[in-house]
């Protein structure tokens, strides 16, 4: 058993343990009131095309954040919000992504999750499930040519992406070439209306990882306090050349798929059992209840948060929109080998 | 493992580029099914796992995966080559070719330079699933480069060209011409990529066309010169780009137009070809434009079916005579 | 009954053909399925054709030391329809593809999808004798021809029709030729003349008497010219009744709104029409200044802009030139040409005095648009015309 940062016993490590945990926390804070802001603006007319919300993922998503290490890679779901705080992401970025600044890391050409900055390690989504996992693959492979050791690969994906080809093919290579992959599995039992009884057979989707010679761990995804310890060890164990490792986390999705969506089809029992539990609020209490903050400093924390957000938003509504007659419409990065169509503006 | 002084075949000019690649540069490795001690399912890289050891890898049957894996390394400033093992097996990993690979440079400013080598285009006994023709929907997707090289030089220094260039290219080897096409040497100066080639000039037509099909309307123009007919054969070498300007050139030297592809009828290479004339050259047109393509049907097994699907070089002296009867 | 062919099978691998040696039945023999029927020699062994089915030798057709190649009909047999449906085998004779079609439907209702828009009609053969390539035409755009200046040029392309080479060849050999400068007036004349003649233009004539014209000219001031005359009874006899000068556009007649009618003067490189307007509601005596100040003004290129254009005839005096006929072509917005000849002395019949008797003639023209006028129509125009000239007082 690997040793991690997390384990309490000696004084040092707990002050650190203290410390990630605060940090996590503040990611998931922050994380949860940039989706209600951004669930706000959709709800008046301002966010154009979809809206995806992390709430009830955010313990998950801060634990991924936080035990990755500036230099690793990250390739977030649609529900990362706290982990892409978490890795470095800006709240300017994300609301630039949101709300089409030409300012913004996508410029406008891909829009809301479909962002990031490739060659600092976080990978901006396509939409297809199960395809970014083999792209993790492939930095990971490319760094072992490039003798970089201890580097970690975190591709996190939902319980619907794990039927997917994609993901097969991704796993499957990962564990063939033992790369440094840290698949994280937020199973949260639907996939947009399809609950899991729908999605796989197999009890556990834990239990998939054996087929592929990989190891697994399964976590109660809205309890922070294990999500750290557990994916921190998948991810200690990943760097130390242990192969791929799976982490199964357990939660429930705190809202529709996208913001258009109700949810109606989500099981009221879910709801009410502790799936449903609300990992901020969990994580508030402990918090609490560690004593390593009282409720004015969560009070005051969040009115920070909020004006940070605020300030955010307010600065992106005034930033240029993209401009499609400056706009270089070229797809290659090799300029002479560019056709042009000037019947259609290129 | 030069050749000198012996024939050099249309393989060997692909095994020889990739192993001038991995030899002059660090970034390049070679990712692929059956491509290592194997040496490849057409020996396309024969001994280039030994002389090149970790640089020549085996994958899993994951094209998918493959193709993710291959922008990854990308990414990370690798200049992958993937051996699709036909070109009709990329199509389980066209999404990552579309969605991902095309995508990169213009979603994210970061250039993708990775290569995908597609062994495709009919031989005899191949059947439908072992000898199709992709380019045309690749061609399609903005943010690739689809190479189709017709000659040994070709092969040779549009492999090394496409391994040099920024952005993902599809290379579009033929497998009929793997063995039936030599040339004496590896050539040290090419034309760059994006420019065509006159493989024969002429004066009363031109014939636009691409990769094994050149040879066929070479063999056509040599069938209607005893009949007083100087035809002029385009060989397009890349079908994206397409150098338009040289296309429009020939016709408007010729006046008449007859464009062949390996390729179903639909949509393709000879229709952009015409599209593209008829739009910008209509002045230069003395007959109305045509094509020659596959039959409209999935390529068939036997011999005698696989022969009249395709164009032939009398098919394509057939058309190019009702041509210029006109 | 429906009857099987006897199809020489293929007997190995490499066999093409074989010769008929043998015939173990003959027609009208009742055969049984597989039972042999012909004896066939190959390059490899002896071998025989067996009966495909049971049932009655038809006939034989096939001959003896004759050799047929794999699959060439040897002969029938008589069957029925279950052992033709026991067996699988073809009855019916090759269809042709259409045919196929429409069995292959099935249910045998085959119909067409009909289009849901209609659209332009669509020339039923867009090559041909006529047809221009684009590239033709941007050529002769370029050097500022047009179809006409192609007649007489051979063309070598499908149905004869002009190619972008005979074309340049045409060109080439135009130019090793002597040309002089076409006067822009001249161009312009052949573009109308062009335009003119693509409609049916017929010609009509009759002599007219000039002597009273000649006795009224002797006291009249100003003195009228015979052209002026002929003009004046055009316009009057046109007042009467418009219709002859009418255009037809598609199936209708475009009556003229006024009597305006054009005159021809000879200028240098082509010919002028100035338009007198309203000829119908002046005397000929009030014609004659404004007639011979048009022609002093055309004479000198001076015309101003409104004084030509927008005539429904002309008149034209082809007789200056010592011209007794003409056939003159009307401009492409007219209808009508009225001509005349030269006067001449010529007898004529006197049926009072019982004698030919000296007169000055000549004669008068009508060229006109066969669409809008027959024959007869243009005849009784011209007629009436004349007689206006008898009594030129009255003009």
């Amino acid at each position: 058993m690997v040793q991690t940062v997390l384990e309490p016993g000696t004084a040092e490590n707990a002050a650190s343990f203290r410390e990630t945990y605060l940090a996590a926390y503040r990611f998931m804070l922050l994380a949860r009131l940039l989706d209600d802001k951004f669930a706000a603006l959709w709800r008046s007319g301002r966010i154009h095309g979809g809206v995806f919300l992390g709430r009830g993922q955010e313990a998950l998503s801060a634990a991924i954040g936080v035990g990755l290490k500036k230099g690793d890679v990250f390739a977030p779901l649609i529900r990362d919000a706290a982990g892409r705080l978490a890795f470095g992401e800006t709240v300017l970025d994300a609301a630039r992504t949101y709300l089409g600044s030409a300012r913004g890391p996508m410029r406008g050409r891909d829009g809301n999750v479909h962002r990031g900055k490739p060659q600092e390690g976080y990978l901006p989504m396509i939409s297809h499930l199960g395809a970014m996992i083999s792209v993790v693959n492939g930095i990971l492979f490319a760094r072992r040519f490039k003798k970089i050791s201890d580097t970690v690969g975190v591709a996190s994906v939902g319980d619907g992406a794990t039927s997917t080809g994609a993901f097969h093919e991704a796993l499957n290579q990962a564990a063939v070439e033992k790369l440094p992959l840290v698949l994280v599995v937020a199973n949260n039992h639907y996939a947009y209306s399809t609950p899991t009884s729908r999605q796989f057979a197999c009890h556990d989707l834990a239990d998939k990882a054996a087929g592929y010679g990989v190891e697994a761990d399964s976590v109660d995804g809205t309890d922070l306090n294990a999500c750290l310890k557990t994916v921190g060890q998948a991810i200690a164990r990943a760097r130390a050349g242990h192969g791929p490792q799976m982490v199964v986390a357990e939660l429930l999705r705190l809202c529709g798929h996208g913001e258009h969506d109700p949810a109606d089809y989500v099981d009221p029992k879910l709801k009410s059992s502790p799936l449903g539990r609300d990992c901020l609020k969990v994580a508030e209490e402990f918090l609490l209840r560690q004593k390593w903050l009282d409720a004015a400093q969560l009070g005051a924390l969040r009115e920070e948060m909020v004006r940070e957000i605020e300030t955010a938003i307010a600065q992106v509504q005034r930033e240029p929109a993209p401009d499609p007659f400056v706009e270089e419409w070229r797809a290659l990065a090799t300029r002479h080998l560019g056709e042009t169509h000037e019947e259609n503006g290129n | 493992m030069k050749k000198t002084g012996t024939e050099i075949s249309y393989l060997d000019a692909i095994r020889e580029a990739q192993a001038h690649a991995l030899r002059d540069d660090p970034r390049v490795f070679i990712y692929g099914q059956d491509v290592g001690a194997f040496g490849g399912a057409h020996k396309a890289t024969k001994n280039l796992a030994k002389e090149f050891p970790g640089r020549v890898l085996d994958s899993p049957i994951s094209e998918d995966a493959i193709m993710g894996l291959a922008v990854g390394a990308a990414i990370e400033g690798m200049r992958p080559i993937v051996e699709m093992q036909f070109a009709d097996f990329s199509t389980v990993g066209f999404n990552q070719i579309v969605n991902q690979a095309a995508t990169l440079f213009w979603r994210t400013s970061v250039p993708c330079p990775l290569t995908v080598r597609l062994p495709f285009g009919g031989t005899s006994g191949s059947g439908p699933f072992h000898s199709q023709c992709m380019e045309t929907v690749y061609a399609h997707y903005p943010g690739l480069i689809v190479l189709t090289p017709a000659t040994v030089e070709d092969a040779y220094s549009m492999l090394l060209e496409a391994v040099a260039i920024d952005d993902p290219v599809i290379f579009c080897e033929h497998k009929f011409l793997y063995y039936h096409l030599k040339a004496e040497k590896l050539p040290s100066e090419a034309l760059p990529v994006g420019k065509a080639r006159i493989a024969r000039e002429g004066r009363d037509m031109t014939i636009v066309t691409y990769s094994a099909m050149v040879h066929e309307a070479l063999e056509a123009a040599k069938e209607l010169a005893p009949e007083g007919w100087e035809v002029e054969v385009v060989d397009l070498r890349s079908v994206k780009p397409i150098d338009t300007d040289t296309v429009m050139a020939s016709v408007a030297r010729t006046g008449r137009l007859l464009c062949v592809g390996e390729a179903w009828p639909w949509g393709g290479v000879t229709a952009e070809i015409i599209a593209r004339v008829t739009s910008e050259g209509y002045g230069l047109l003395d007959a109305p434009p045509q094509r020659l393509n596959a039959k409209d049907t999935p390529v068939p097994y036997h011999p005698n079916l696989w022969m009249a699907h395709r164009p032939t070089h009398h098919a394509i002296a057939a058309a190019a005579r009702n041509l210029l009867r006109q | 009954m429906p009857a099987i062919p006897i199809i020489m099978p293929q007997l190995g691998e490499s066999i093409a053909e074989a010769n008929i040696i043998g015939f173990l039945v003959k027609p009208g023999d009742t055969v049984e399925a597989g039972q042999d029927l012909i004896e066939v020699e190959t390059n490899k062994a002896n071998m025989t054709v067996t009966s495909p089915c049971g049932g009655r030798i038809e006939k034989i057709t096939a001959q003896l030391n004759e050799s047929y190649p794999v699959g060439a009909t040897l002969g029938r047999i008589e069957t029925t329809n279950e052992e033709v449906a026991r067996l699988g085998l073809e009855v019916s004779a090759p269809t042709k593809p259409g045919d196929t079609d429409r069995v292959a439907k099935g249910n045998g209702r085959w119909s067409r999808v009909q289009p849901t828009v209609r659209g332009l009609p669509v020339p039923a053969n867009a090559a041909g004798a006529s047809f221009l390539s684009p590239r033709l035409k941007a050529r002769m755009t370029e050097l500022g021809l047009s179809a006409a200046d192609l007649a007489g040029v051979a063309g070598s392309g499908a149905a004869g029709r002009v190619t972008v080479e005979d074309f340049e060849k045409f060109i080439a050999h135009l130019e090793k030729q002597r040309m002089s400068q076409a006067s822009t007036m001249r161009v312009a004349v052949a573009d109308a003349m062009r335009r003119s003649w693509t409609r049916p233009i017929a010609h009509v004539g009759m002599p007219v008497c000039l002597d009273p014209l000649f006795a009224y000219r002797k006291v009249a001031r100003p003195k009228p010219g015979p052209a002026l005359c002929a003009l004046r009874a055009l316009a009057v006899a046109l007042a009467e009744n418009s219709a002859p000068a009418g255009r037809l556009v598609g199936s209708k007649i475009v009556h003229p709104s006024s009597i305006d009618i054009a005159f021809a003067v000879e200028a240098e490189e082509g010919v002028l029409v100035p338009v007198l307007r309203n000829a119908d509601k002046r005397p000929l005596k009030d014609l004659i200044a404004p007639y011979n100040e048009l022609v002093e003004l055309a004479r000198e290129r001076k015309l101003p802009p409104d004084a030509t254009g927008g005539s429904i005839a002309t008149v034209t005096n082809f007789g200056t030139f010592g011209l007794e006929w003409a056939t003159p072509i009307p401009l492409p917005e007219q209808t009508l040409v009225l001509g005349m000849g030269a006067a001449r002395h010529a007898p004529n019949w006197d049926s009072v005095k019982g004698q030919f008797v000296p007169i000055m003639e000549a004669n008068l023209t009508l060229s006109f648009d066969h669409r809008v006028l027959d024959g007869g129509a243009a005849g009784r125009l011209l007629q009436h015309v004349a007689d206006l000239m008898s009594e030129p007082e009255k003009l």
